[in-house]
């Protein structure tokens, strides 16, 4: 085998779960805190991605330096949709959360082929196609960046959850709502907030889908379904289980693309799914059940 | 009465609108059904379907309408949104013929939902005409109901094989790589032995799922492998993919070639300067060559489509227009509506339009060589046909960083 092919192999995958990650970084937030698994999560993804590329084809506003807007935007979108919509079913059974959530994704979705056309597009500032060259190994330039940005985002979001007030609340909230209510935790604020940052981070992480791949209304389902994937493998407890459930995933299917054929790369990432949930069913860094 | 009640029924009739219920349809008219992808992730390329038949009606209504048994009739089209489920378009064609009573069907957008649609043809014995299905899975079953207007999907690389071996430097090795549907795998099947034939290797043969989105693997091995050629059958989306990835990982074979996208307009835009070298294939180029009854010819065809839609047609739309003059024509010659008779008359049918000669072989499918087209500036140049090169290559395509 070559030991060069290989590595770059290795690489791409590790790119890939990088992006994954920080896919399914809002979608794990929401489902751990607010209990909804929001079906609708790839269609802010897809809402993301138009955004930036409004911006960028629009304004000239280059996608990376672009990703606040983003994020302050979809976080604004995301906490009126929570108070206005999505808490009627915070406490609902799983089953009215995902009708809801499925619904809004319908909806997401055909507003934007009436909003944007099925035209297919693709943000594409000059740098999107470079390289960097190590040795007989590529690295791309995007992805590098978008990885790093994942990276960043993930840490920041572990840190904000763990040392920061609203942080504590958020996770409290998650654990106990009675005993954070008690401490003055303000619950239809708090929801609305995490909603807003799961919605939020779905937004930058489209301007970094767009910038890599391309864009049309439907690219949303597919992205839910590796997100929930990568929220069961990582856990949602923790963001840094996320990432590594993200980056899990990408490199397995990278290698299944290799070893085993391209059409086995969902196979093999789902086969991992069924194998967490078997074995550790809290994620692989979710605390022992 | 409050003015909510009122949008509510504002919503109702425009929601109506849209699916193409209140299609005005007088008794005289003849009615041709059709499902099609005008929403879901088929739509970028199933409203060329809608855009042809209408425009293809109303021109053949602007010219009297169709002549059967000494008498004009206009034709009129009921149309219905599949949104891109295969399912609910075979239901849709089962409604076309068993409740909205059409009188003959127009196909739609793809293999896969041909090749469902067809058995509803074939169990009420009505007549479909489709361009958008160019699997040889459709026409392999012996349906007498089913006519196609693509060229057979096993012989779309064809002309481009037989280009790679005119080529210099000489191409060697061959990726093919393509998606998992009806069509794609057809467009394999048929690749395999024509590049057997022309003694070329085949180093990396590979399918992959409809949905893929990242191509890195596929083109890490193809760049590992120095494969010289990538032939690939696949989407669109999948498509522009992999030539984004291809460039940001320095992939670059000496030349590669799509099965779709690169005679479309949408295709350069979304890909801008990357997309230049791409080869691709058209069995139809708008050229003042093809004379039609009723555009005059397809140069004159491709500009008033131009104007009235605001984008440039290429094979689809242009074979969408095909199947309703084919039909048109059709009626005419049995000299009645009834299925039977126009089926047979489709059996027969020969006519020049501007889709180029249109005549169904035994299996309902036309034939029609494929034409090597590029992207080279912001327009497609053809070259190479039938009768060898026509244009001149950009080959071998450099690498990402000389251009």
């Amino acid at each position: 085998m070559d030991v060069g092919l290989l590595a770059q192999i290795l690489i791409n995958g590790v790119f890939l779960g990088g992006l994954y990650a920080i896919m399914a970084l809002g979608l794990a937030l929401v489902w751990g805190v607010l209990n909804i698994v929001n079906l609708a999560h790839g269609a802010f993804i897809m809402l993301g991605a138009y955004l930036s590329w409004y911006l960028y084809a629009g304004l000239g506003i280059d996608p990376f330096l672009g990703l606040p807007i983003n994020a302050v935007v979809m976080f604004m979108v995301g906490y009126a949709l929570q108070r206005g919509l999505l808490n009627l079913v915070v406490r609902a059974p799983m089953f009215n959360t995902l009708l809801i959530t499925f619904g809004l994704e319908v909806v997401l979705t055909y507003l934007a082929q009436l909003a944007f056309s099925a035209d297919f597009r693709t943000i594409n500032p000059p740098y999107a196609g470079n390289s960097i060259a190590l040795g007989s190994l590529v690295l791309p330039q995007a992805r590098l960046m978008a990885f790093g940005v994942a990276v960043v985002l993930t840490v920041a979001m572990w840190a904000f959850l763990l040392r920061t007030k609203l942080g504590r609340a958020i996770r409290a909230t998650a654990q106990n709502l009675v005993a954070a209510r008690l401490y003055g935790v303000e619950p239809r604020h708090l929801y609305a907030t995490t909603f807003g940052i799961g919605i939020g981070l779905a937004g930058a992480a489209g301007g970094l889908y767009g910038t890599v791949s391309q864009i049309n209304p439907y690219i949303g389902a597919t992205l839910t379904a590796k997100c929930f994937a990568i929220s069961i493998i990582g856990g949602l407890d923790n963001p840094l289980g996320v990432l590594l459930g993200g980056l899990v995933l990408g490199v397995i299917e990278s290698l299944a693309v290799l070893y085993i054929g391209a059409t086995f790369a969902d196979v093999a990432s789902f086969s991992v799914l069924v194998l967490v949930l078997i074995v550790r069913p809290r994620g692989l860094l979710g605390k022992a059940a | 009465m409050s003015n909510s009640r009122f949008s509510v029924a504002g919503a109702i009739l425009a929601a109506a609108i849209v699916l193409g219920w209140s299609t005005a349809v007088s008794a005289a008219d003849i009615v041709l059904g059709a499902s099609v992808q005008l929403t879901g992730p088929s739509a970028n390329t199933g409203r060329y379907y809608k855009d042809a038949y209408e425009f293809a009606i109303d021109k053949i209504n602007e010219a009297g309408g169709v002549t059967v048994g000494g008498e004009k009739r206009k034709l009129a089209l009921k149309l219905y949104d599949n949104q891109s489920d295969v399912n609910l378009s075979v239901r849709q064609y089962t409604q076309l013929v068993s409740k909205d009573k059409v009188d003959l069907l127009l196909g739609p957008f793809a293999s896969n939902f041909a090749l469902a649609d067809s058995a509803v043809s074939e169990k009420y014995q009505i007549p479909m005409v489709q361009g958008g299905g160019a699997s040889d899975q459709i026409f392999s079953r012996k349906f007498k109901y089913i006519f196609g207007t693509l060229a057979p999907a096993s012989n779309y690389f064809g002309t481009t094989v037989k280009m790679l071996k005119e080529l210099d430097p000489a191409p060697k090795s061959i990726a093919l790589l393509y998606a998992d549907d009806a069509f794609d795998v057809s467009v394999a099947e048929g690749t395999r032995p024509l590049l057997k034939d022309a003694g070329l290797s085949i180093a990396i043969d590979e399918k992959y799922s409809s949905n893929a989105s990242d191509f890195n693997s596929l083109l890490s091995q193809i760049k590992s492998n120095g494969t010289d050629v990538v032939l690939m059958a696949g989407h669109e989306t999948e498509i522009l993919n992999f030539v984004r990835q291809a460039k940001s990982l320095a992939v670059a074979p000496k030349l590669y070639s799509f099965t779709v996208g690169v005679p479309s307009e949408d295709f350069r835009k979304a890909l801008g300067a990357d997309a230049e070298y791409a080869f691709g294939m058209a069995a139809w180029l708008p050229s003042a060559d093809l004379k039609d009854r009723w555009f005059g010819d397809a140069a004159a065809f491709a500009k008033d489509y131009k104007a009235k839609f605001g984008y440039d047609p290429d094979y689809h739309a242009a074979s969408g227009v095909a199947d309703v003059e084919a039909l048109a024509q059709a009626i005419e010659n049995a000299g009645d509506t009834d299925p039977a008779k126009v089926r047979d008359a489709l059996a027969n049918l020969k006519l020049d339009s501007l889709y180029g000669p249109l005549a169904f072989g035994e299996n309902g499918q036309i034939d029609l060589p494929q034409i090597v087209i590029q992207v080279q500036g912001d327009a497609i140049a053809p070259i190479y046909g039938a009768k060898g090169f026509v244009g001149k290559p950009k080959y071998p395509m450099p690498a990402w960083n000389a251009r």
